[in-house]
């Protein structure tokens, strides 16, 4: 189940590298939080208490509802184009992509022999990880870099879980917090920037000849 | 359990209070108590007068002890003129930034109290985070488009950084496969003592993403870009803290990563890479200062060299080891010198243009004279501090099996002083062209009594180091295994 998951995981990757809309960007980290959270749930089905049920709650709340609810309404906030422009061609993007994934899926399965870990969740976590990188690196526009910063936080979290190491819950929920806290003030940015930056009177001559 | 309680609930009853009154003086007042207690606590922590127990995650050694005294301490001095500071005018006409300073001043204090004492790789590691946070909105204190453009730059590539040093966190959780450390937490201590166990690949692997995420914090080149932004544009006061404590922080998970690969055959590695990002960032401050035109930013390239040089004496180890640690002490007091006097030049000229600065000693005089102590204090003259801390790191680097890199080293540092000197003197011996115009009657203030009381600290415990520092750093170098 671990592995059906992590694939759909790896899917919603593919579908970021070629879309090109921010409102489906938003789309993705919502399913990612949804797979994130299932994964959570999954070891505690067998011997289910409420209070294994804290983390995964938060967690829902946090990448399912809150951040992508917070995404829109900056997206809304400033009347952000929905088309991501970039700056590598849509096909060489691909390309890049499914290269790195290869290699990160065959140099795990590699390292999978002598450390024992799962070696398809911990490979998705790691090609979350580039692609997210991928994404603030060759995408245009801020909100979308903050996308690619949550596909890579949402990596990290899918590593911790294919690692299998457990830390107490105020780490996680602390963690948890940390993510949300940046997110929430680089939506401030966002804001302050587009606001001070995208009036500026150049700016609007050059759209108004 | 009392002391450390207290040294974290105290700056956040102090937090609320700045929150709920809106009164600057009462806000000043309640930090500057709650810095006052939590200087003297860690006072008390340090000389070995009171013992706290460790509870949860949060526990102390040698080097613990050390950090925390140097943020204390750093952070003392910089409320004291964090009143003085927040009446000065701000360069945009919003004076919103002002609002939330004194409550962001205690949240920092907190944050990098608890990633100081944490016991825990993720413990640590949340509370970095949480330093990030609490420091960048003040980055954007004076509400201006620069400020604006340097807290995003910095809280991007900080948090991006630190991703990465979480990776690295799991890596150390994977070494750990197979021995008596599988399935357990992920504690200092614990993981020191049964370092050879662990698997040598994944170590190595977490080692480089510590080092590489957590540089975006040290400011080691070349993921400086960020910090040196933030450093920069910050109000004074907070470039200071960012220079002498916060990178401080940061350095301390690199430090506790390298203790465990100490007893391991991946040390030689760490070292490389080690003395690699001190010499990088030394270079990189070196191609600045031909070009520079900032003052600011020529003081924050400053704290590029000086951690820089820090790193390459952790890198060397031995001799050098023991000075980089005198180092990191020196460089909180030196740092506060130069930034709050660069900051009183940028409040005067209005420009931080080295070209539209000039005469300062006379329309500044104590400010400028002050300007030029820092000045020697930083290149290392002879008595402040960083004479003996680079002494000792220099003697280390010379007996170690690579003394080709202290002869590179020193010629790098003297062309950075010679530039750096060059337009020092430029700014505070050229002719003032409006000088008709400006009257010179600058008064003494609590900035100035602050850079002096520091420096004369500095110059105390250089030259007459107390007891319990040199034994604490012995002990730092011992838990090391860094004596012969």
């Amino acid at each position: 189940m671990q592995n059906v998951l992590s694939i759909l995981f790896c899917l919603s990757l593919f579908y970021l590298v070629v879309t090109t809309s921010v409102k489906s960007y938003i789309s993705v980290l919502r399913m990612q939080g949804v797979l994130l959270v299932i994964l959570m749930i999954l070891p505690f089905i067998p011997d289910f208490s409420i209070f294994g049920l804290i983390l995964p709650l938060t967690m829902l709340v946090v990448k399912v509802i809150l951040i992508p609810r917070y995404m829109e309404k900056i997206m809304n906030d400033l009347n952000i184009k929905r088309e991501i422009e970039s700056t590598l061609q849509q096909f060489n993007f691909l390309l890049l992509s499914c290269f790195s994934m290869a290699v990160i899926f065959i140099v795990s399965n590699y390292l999978s022999k002598s450390t024992e870990f799962a070696v398809i969740p911990f490979a998705t976590a790691f090609s979350a990880v580039t692609i997210g990188i991928y994404i603030i690196m060759f995408r245009k526009k801020l909100i979308v870099h903050v996308i690619g910063f949550l596909v890579l936080e949402n990596g990290i979290f899918m590593f911790g879980l294919a690692v299998a190491s457990e830390f107490p819950i105020i780490i996680e929920l602390g963690s948890l917090l940390d993510v949300f806290a940046v997110v929430f003030l680089m939506g401030i940015a966002i804001n302050k920037i587009s606001s001070t930056i995208f009036t500026d009177d150049r700016l609007a001559q050059r759209r108004d000849p | 359990m009392t002391a450390i309680l207290v040294m974290l609930t105290l700056p956040f009853m102090a937090a609320v209070t700045s929150f709920l009154f809106k009164n600057w003086k009462i806000q000043y007042a309640v930090t500057l108590l709650s810095a006052f207690l939590h200087l003297t606590v860690s006072f008390a922590i340090f000389t070995g007068f009171y013992i706290p127990e460790q509870f949860f995650m949060f526990g102390y050694d040698s080097l613990s002890k050390l950090f925390l005294v140097v943020l204390s301490n750093t952070y003392f001095w910089i409320v004291l003129v964090s009143y003085s500071y927040i009446k000065l005018p701000v360069e945009s006409d919003s004076t919103s930034g002002k609002k939330y300073y004194f409550m962001l001043m205690n949240f920092y204090i907190i944050a990098n109290t608890a990633a100081i004492l944490s016991n825990h790789f993720a413990m640590y590691w949340v509370a970095a985070e949480a330093t990030t946070l609490s420091v960048a909105p003040l980055v954007y204190y004076s509400r201006s488009q620069e400020s604006l453009i340097a807290m995003w730059k910095y809280l991007f590539i900080v948090s991006v950084g630190i991703a990465f040093a979480f990776i690295g966190i799991l890596f150390l959780a994977l070494s750990s496969k197979g021995t008596v450390l599988d399935g357990q937490q992920l504690y200092f201590s614990e993981f020191i003592k049964n370092a050879h166990l662990l698997s040598p690949v994944w170590l190595k692997a977490g080692f480089v993403f510590i080092f590489v995420g957590l540089s975006t914090k040290i400011g080691v080149a070349p993921m400086h870009a960020g910090d040196v932004d933030a450093t920069s544009t910050a109000p004074s006061p907070i470039a200071a803290l960012f220079s002498g404590t916060l990178r401080i922080t940061a350095l301390l998970g690199v430090l506790r990563m390298l203790q465990i690969l100490k007893n391991t055959g991946s040390y030689e590695f760490a070292k490389f890479l080690l003395v690699t990002g001190g010499l990088l960032s030394i270079l990189v401050t070196l191609i600045f200062m031909l070009k520079a035109t900032d003052m600011k930013k020529m003081v924050a390239y400053s704290s590029v060299e000086h951690l820089g040089i820090i790193i390459l004496g952790i890198g060397t180890g031995g001799l050098a080891f023991i000075g980089a640690m005198y180092h990191i002490v020196f460089n909180s007091m030196t740092k506060v010198g130069l930034f709050l006097c660069a900051g009183k030049i940028h409040h005067k000229y209005n420009s931080k243009n080295i070209s539209e600065i000039s005469g300062v000693l006379e329309r500044l005089p104590w400010t400028g004279w002050l300007f030029l102590i820092s000045f020697f204090a930083v290149s290392g003259i002879p008595p402040f501090g960083f004479f003996f801390s680079e002494i000792k790191i220099f003697e280390g680097m010379l007996f170690s099996q690579r003394p080709y890199i202290l002869l590179i080293t020193m010629f790098m540092f003297l062309l950075i002083f010679i530039n750096m000197g060059n337009l020092f003197f430029k700014m505070l011996y050229r002719k003032d062209p409006q000088k008709e115009f400006v009257s010179n009657d600058e008064k003494f203030d609590v900035f100035h009594f602050t850079v002096i009381s520091l420096m004369l600290i500095m110059i105390a415990v250089a030259v007459a180091t107390p007891d319990v520092l040199s034994k604490n750093i012995l002990d730092i170098a011992n838990d090391f295994g860094m004596l012969p």
